[in-house]
């Protein structure tokens, strides 16, 4: 038999298991601290990032067809990078926005330099208003 | 800097983990099944290396991910399948590298049957995020 081959004592054979166990704790850990990390830097970094402006502009107002055709909108022109559920995917969570409609226009009209294509050429000011319709019923 | 740095970070480091713990669960069961003492050893130490190889991979494997979701952890629809296998995938990677290499002799010490099992169900979870990864460029 090969002498290597032999059975590790049981003490051993949970120091195995206990170091295992630890070391995938703590890379989960290390991940979950890491995403929480760059997610919390990302939000701060981006248009999400809460403003003055929200008290400025009170959110025009909204109702259920706006919401539809806001949401008919946001599957054509939003949702390949936002998400079908906008809850995020390449580009940002776009749940409980802390941000005006003013500020929310601008966003679309002029992009997010290196994150974010502007959208002046693509949408009217009609279907902002129904995708920020849409946006403000995202809870 | 291009925008798309971690994507294309991401897509050139994640290979090497998928295929480093697949061979060497594949190495470790052929010496599992090899009668010959030299053969055996061999496989073992390529298995070794291959696991250790993959466990480190893992890591820039993992934080190109999360860079270029911007920390996203699990997400929805296929990113969140791929999430649901790569996760357990990376820790049960990290764990069994660190199973086999802290408590063992050398490296072509023969792994428990159990340790070879767990490598497999690694391969497997692994290529469950592979193929969910996949299924998100092609959907793109």
């Amino acid at each position: 038999m090969d002498p290597t081959d032999a059975p590790p004592t049981p003490a051993r054979r949970a120091g195995r298991l206990a170091a295992a166990a630890a070391a995938s704790l703590v890379s989960l850990f290390a991940a979950y601290g890491l995403a929480r990390g760059i997610h919390r830097e990302a939000i701060r970094s981006s248009h999400q990032q809460p403003t003055p402006e929200d008290w400025l502009d009170a959110p025009a107002a909204t109702s259920p067809a706006l919401v539809a055709q806001g949401r008919t909108a946001f599957l054509a022109s939003c949702a390949h990078c936002h998400g079908i559920d906008a809850s995020g995917d390449e580009g940002p969570d776009l749940h409980g926005l802390e941000a005006s409609d003013r500020y929310i226009l601008n966003t679309i009209l002029r992009g997010v330099k290196g994150e974010m294509p502007s959208f002046r050429k693509k949408l009217r000011s009609a279907d902002i208003a129904v995708l920020t319709a849409y946006l403000r019923s995202l809870k | 800097m291009d925008r798309d740095i971690w994507a294309k970070m991401h897509g050139a480091s994640v290979h090497f983990p998928i295929a480093l713990v697949l061979v060497s669960f594949a190495l470790d069961g052929a010496g599992h099944l090899s009668s010959r003492l030299a053969v055996r050893r061999g496989l073992h130490a390529a298995g070794y290396w291959s696991m250790l190889l993959g466990a480190a991979g893992t890591v820039p494997a993992v934080v190109s991910g999360l860079a270029m979701t911007k920390g996203v952890i699990l997400g929805h629809d296929a990113l969140r399948y791929h999430h649901l296998f790569a996760w357990p995938a990376f820790a049960l990677i990290i764990g069994i590298a660190a199973w086999r290499s802290l408590g063992a002799g050398s490296a072509n010490e023969r792994p428990p049957l159990a340790y070879v099992a767990a490598a497999g169900l690694a391969a497997a979870l692994v290529s469950c995020a592979g193929y969910w990864g996949g299924e998100m460029l092609i959907a793109r």
